[in-house]
């Protein structure tokens, strides 16, 4: 942190003065309203800036389509695997993609072991949506054989280093680890479904997705006691912001999803702004990934 | 059924792999190892960092190759599950955990208990070496997320490693490193059979001769090797003051063969000390130039 | 030898136990001293012609644990008339990660009086409070104790909202009011 060799005191009572770490641990609010009065962030961004975004594809081999994702302290890899199962009696030729996020106790200190936190609930559950809603991925693709034997595509986040925004992490891993799946070509015979086990794989004996959109989000917080729109919120900050808008878009710049949680009330141009922000970010997102 | 998840189907298998008749696969009757330039000591190239979980008090990244594993500490802090009375010292917690994608079945999100057992190992080879009489009151939770594994039982042993290191890096005293490694012993002899036993069968079709000749060990077996394994051992070791700390043996195998695959297994954590060294003063160094 | 900039790790053999005497990060195993943390190995001359002190000084500074007599600052969370339930969240200046829990008995709010003592009139839930630990406690918090004239409360909230400031040892007024609530107050230092 840029600012641990200042001396904050409060202002209230200027007798006792701490450490710049210790003032942010008794009153986080009022040191995070000290740097929003000067239009910088404890981390020395400006308030709409974005960190620094990197994504690697292809990271595991044994996943069939793997990325990782690291937005500044924020690290997760998203591991898709294929395996065959029954499909549903009402959709015999569509097949699964489910993706789960994961917030291990190893990632941060305020995720436990056990069940999966609301909040890992919650994130599982928009990126599932923006999957289904908008059609990323045409299920029947996955068909096998009809009533039979359908692919399922299990696209689990795993979040290693934890530092805010998970929503935009996982959505682009996801994203771009769907876009490095290969699946080995199947043969159906009298219910047992085989794959070749050739090294090389090749447009002969695999295929990819065919994806039909790309969406990808930027997410924004509201620091309400200072009206300030705060971009790609870190773990600290996220804590002491009332609201949270997470803007999703694909490729043309169509909305795929739009959500506004929390407390803190926002105005029309406060939305207006996010969106337009969001688009020059997701396009920044979509050359990081083609530059890989 | 997971009501806390995006829910999938029920049972979901990995297909059946074909291989081509003409397709070239290793066996152990090739004389030399499933990375041909390994020799039976040779260990796979370490890459070890500190420092890559912004919020953990010590974290370390161990890379084996393929095999990826991350591992967070925290703590020393108040101990949150109830039911513990006053301690005296700290407590020490692992917890290992498969990523669902790790390993070539899909792994569940929930514990099994094979990851429980390994968590209890891990816990018993790294509190040796843990001063817990200084952290009254306290708990240090080891997390460990595995996120390929290529070998288990090499696995395991870098992940006590990188335990070991993320332990250093939170500051929290120990008497010494913890390093481990892994052996396997494997038969090894082209001249046996032509034909390339199945390594489910191997101990009924092939013949006496088989299970008379002394199987090599061979340090770090990665995936293809442990398919073949008659047994294997893992070490824990601290370096410097020369104890070891936790041995785990498994399967049938000559006594010398194993006091043999402990010297081995201990000349190989000496080596992976230098590594731990080196990760450990590159972080003293990185915090200075900050 | 000087006292070089060398790096060492936990284990590592710093000196025999007859030449130095064991500092913060080290300790003594049969007649060796080794290094326990991972840091900078330092000697210093101790004051008195003795043998010189061996430290290790730490890189990567552990979290902070409170300990016995150690200055912690505190949030009240919860009071009644026996004890105020605080949670530690400072430990000798260091931050800590995850909060420690702590109660601070009536009987161990100041020196004087001690049985007329009302923890309602020394302490209200979301004071900032200066202390000091006493002893380990029981299975869940640590004692702490405000029974000097540098302890006690540090910041507070008014009824009314406003931010407290101190007027005597034992009030404190409101700066939007100007009402007087009782605290336990903190001398300034």
């Amino acid at each position: 942190m840029a600012s641990t060799s200042i001396s904050v005191s409060a202002a209230e009572s200027p007798a006792f003065s701490f450490s710049a770490s210790t003032f942010q641990k008794l009153h986080p609010v009022e040191f995070f309203r000290k740097f929003i009065s000067q239009g910088v962030r404890p981390d020395g961004r400006l308030l709409e800036g974005f960190r620094p975004t990197t994504v690697h594809k292809n990271v595991v081999s044994t996943a069939n389509g793997s990325a990782m994702v690291r937005i500044g302290g924020t690290t997760v890899i998203c591991g898709v695997k294929a395996e065959v199962a029954e499909p549903k009696m009402d959709s015999p030729n569509q097949g699964y993609l489910v993706p789960n996020v994961e917030l291990s106790p190893m990632c941060s200190s305020s995720f436990r072991p056990g069940p999966p936190s609301e909040q890992a609930q919650a994130v599982s559950e928009a990126i599932n949506r923006v999957l289904k809603e908008s059609k990323v991925l045409d299920l029947t693709d996955l068909c096998i054989e009809e009533g039979k034997a359908v692919w399922a595509l299990w696209a689990d986040v795993s979040c290693v280093s934890y530092d805010g925004n998970i929503y935009d992490a996982a959505l682009l891993s996801v994203m771009t680890a769907l876009s490095d799946v290969r699946i080995r070509k199947p043969t159906y015979n009298e219910g047992i479904i085989k794959v070749s086990g050739a090294e090389i794989l090749d447009d002969e004996n695999s295929f990819t997705l065919n994806l039909a959109r790309t969406p990808l989000s930027a997410t924004f917080s509201l620091f309400d006691s200072s009206m300030a729109l705060l971009a790609d919120a870190n773990a600290a900050e996220e804590a002491i912001c009332q609201g949270e808008i997470s803007v999703t878009l694909d490729e043309k710049g169509q909305i795929c999803a739009l959500s506004k949680v929390g407390a803190a009330s926002s105005s029309q141009t406060l939305l207006r702004q996010c969106i337009a922000t969001a688009r020059t970010r997701t396009d920044e997102l979509r050359s990081i990934i083609r530059s890989q | 059924m997971d009501r806390k998840r995006v829910p999938g189907p029920e049972l979901t298998v990995p297909p059946l792999v074909e291989y081509a008749l003409d397709q070239k696969r290793w066996s152990p009757q090739e004389e030399c190892r499933h990375d041909a330039n390994r020799q039976p000591e040779d260990l796979r190239p370490i890459y070890l960092k500190t420092g890559l979980i912004s919020q953990a008090s010590g974290s370390a990244y161990i890379e084996l190759e393929k095999t990826k594993i991350a591992c967070g500490v925290y703590g020393p802090r108040p101990i949150k599950k109830s039911g513990y009375g006053f301690s005296g010292t700290g407590t020490l917690n692992c917890e290992f955990k498969f990523a669902t994608f790790a390993c070539v079945k899909r792994r569940n999100h929930i514990r099994d208990p094979q990851e429980r057992e390994l968590s209890m190992i891990l816990t018993q080879a790294l509190t040796p070496a843990v001063r817990l009489e200084l952290l009254p009151k306290s708990a240090i939770d080891v997390y460990i997320t595995v996120l390929e594994c290529d070998g288990l039982s090499s696995c395991f042993a870098a992940a006590i490693t990188a335990a070991s290191v993320a332990l250093a890096h939170a500051g929290i005293e120990m008497i010494d490193l913890v390093a481990a490694c892994s052996a396997s012993y494997v038969i090894m002899d082209r001249t046996l059979s032509s034909a390339v036993p199945p390594p489910s069968t191997t101990s009924d079709s092939a013949p006496a001769a088989v299970s008379l000749r002394p199987p090599t060990i061979i340090m770090d077996a990665d995936l293809e090797e442990e398919k073949f394994e008659e047994g294997s051992i893992m070490v824990a070791y601290m370096p410097s003051l020369n104890e070891v700390t936790h041995v785990l043996q498994n399967g049938k195998v000559d006594r010398s063969i194993v006091s043999q695959s402990v010297e081995h297994c201990i000349e190989a954590c000496n080596k992976i000390y230098a590594v731990m060294r080196h990760a450990l003063v590159e972080s003293i160094d990185e915090k200075q130039t900050r | 030898m000087a006292s070089t900039a060398e790096a060492v790790i936990p284990g590592q053999r710093l000196g025999h136990a007859q030449e130095y005497i064991a500092g913060s990060g080290t300790y003594l195993h049969q007649d060796f001293l080794y290094a326990s943390v991972v840091g900078i190995k330092q000697i210093n001359p101790s004051d008195n012609d003795g043998l010189p002190f061996l430290t290790v000084q730490r890189e990567s500074s552990q979290s902070a644990i409170p300990d016995i007599d150690t200055i912690v600052t505190c949030k009240v969370l919860r009071i009644n008339p026996r004890f105020a339930s605080v949670s530690i969240m400072v430990v000798n200046g260091k931050p800590c990660t995850d909060d420690f829990q702590g109660i601070i008995r009536a009987q161990d709010v100041r020196a004087t009086e001690k049985d007329k003592v009302k923890i309602y009139n020394s302490f209200r839930p979301g004071d900032i409070v200066r202390a000091q630990v006493v002893s380990l406690g029981d299975a869940r918090s640590y004692y702490l104790s405000t029974a000097a004239n540098e302890l006690g409360v540090i910041f507070g909230t008014s009824i009314a909202g406003g931010s407290l400031v101190p007027i005597s040892w034992q009030e404190m007024q409101c700066t939007k009011t100007k009402a007087v609530e009782l605290r336990k107050c903190a001398k300034p230092l």
